[in-house]
């Protein structure tokens, strides 16, 4: 597919994506978790590093144990893909990780990338990020140079109704979000 | 002279104490470094934990508000993300539901000891 091919559809799987706290039971399949890791590959990456690596588990125990030091796990989700950076990688490069943020960025593109997937395939999913460190790790047996970065919940969606009073606040809206040439410029010139 | 109800119900295994011993410490963990109000939904949530895992067992006599609580807990706590001012009011409100039922539980105890030294 070229850029600019299917470019409103695209933007519909972008757009319609959403976060996900409700799973059935279902399992995820093999195909789809590969295809969720394959995405993930293909995010763009600062220098082509490749200092990420994904953990993903299906093991209920490991699971229910991993939400219990996670308080953003707010469910517990049939499968969770665990985005680490390999210190190890880093330490080849002669890349200061303590003085570096190019691994965040790259774990974000890495699980955006995924959750988008995750959406096309019918899949939801939920990025964590409020979770304690070194208890997953402990939970999960991660060797030291492994440090788990973003925990995401897979999972095939329950639908849930989302009511809002009437006077909640309004989302905020692209032009919000947007500047044109300046600061504060919320429209083109 | 009678005392008051022994109250065992809802009581939890070791290991599902230490399922919120756990998400308790990753708490405070996660509050270092999280938005403040992040604080305020990581205590709300764990009554939720805590009740889901007291309603595994018996619970007699606070069974029916524990669920209904619950219930009232997992559909608001979410509202922190997306409209923050109905979700402080409810954190204001929440306490005087509980305090309600304590003072119910409190009242059949008296109640039963008024009956049993009458």
């Amino acid at each position: 597919m070229s850029a600019g091919m299917q470019a409103d559809q695209f933007f519909e799987v972008l757009k319609s994506r959403r976060v996900v706290r409700s799973y059935t039971d279902e399992p995820v399949s093999d195909d789809d978790l590969w295809k969720l890791a394959q995405a993930g590959r293909w995010s763009a990456n600062g220098g082509n590093m490749h200092p990420h690596r994904f953990l993903i588990t299906r093991d209920a125990t490991q699971i229910r144990l991993m939400r219990t030091f996670a308080p953003g796990m707010l469910v517990t989700p049939p499968a969770v893909v665990v985005l680490l950076t390999d210190r190890e990688v880093a330490a080849r490069l002669k890349w200061n990780l303590d003085a570096s943020y190019i691994h965040w960025v790259d774990t974000g593109t890495a699980a955006q990338n995924m959750m988008n997937m995750a959406h096309a395939l019918g899949l939801g999913t939920c990025p964590v990020t409020s979770y304690s460190k070194s208890g997953v790790s402990a939970i999960l047996g991660l060797p030291p140079h492994l440090i788990p970065e973003l925990l995401l919940m897979v999972g095939h969606p329950k639908p849930v109704s989302r009511e809002l009073r009437a006077d909640a606040p309004k989302p905020i809206t692209t032009r919000d979000l947007t500047y044109w040439e300046a600061p504060g410029q919320h429209d083109p010139t | 002279m009678a005392t008051k109800q022994s109250t065992a119900g809802g009581v939890l295994t070791e290991d599902e104490a230490l399922e919120i011993i756990s998400y308790l410490v990753a708490s405070a963990e996660t509050s270092l470094s999280e938005p403040s109000h992040y604080a305020i939904f990581r205590l709300i949530d764990a009554s939720s934990r805590m009740i889901g895992l007291m309603l595994d067992h018996e619970t007699p006599r606070t069974g029916e508000f524990l669920r209904r609580f619950k219930a009232e807990v997992d559909q608001k706590k979410v509202w922190m993300m997306w409209d923050s001012e109905a979700f402080f009011d409810f954190v204001r409100t929440a306490p005087a539901g509980v305090a309600a039922e304590a003072k119910r539980l409190a009242a059949v105890d008296d109640l039963e000891v008024k009956e049993a030294n009458a």
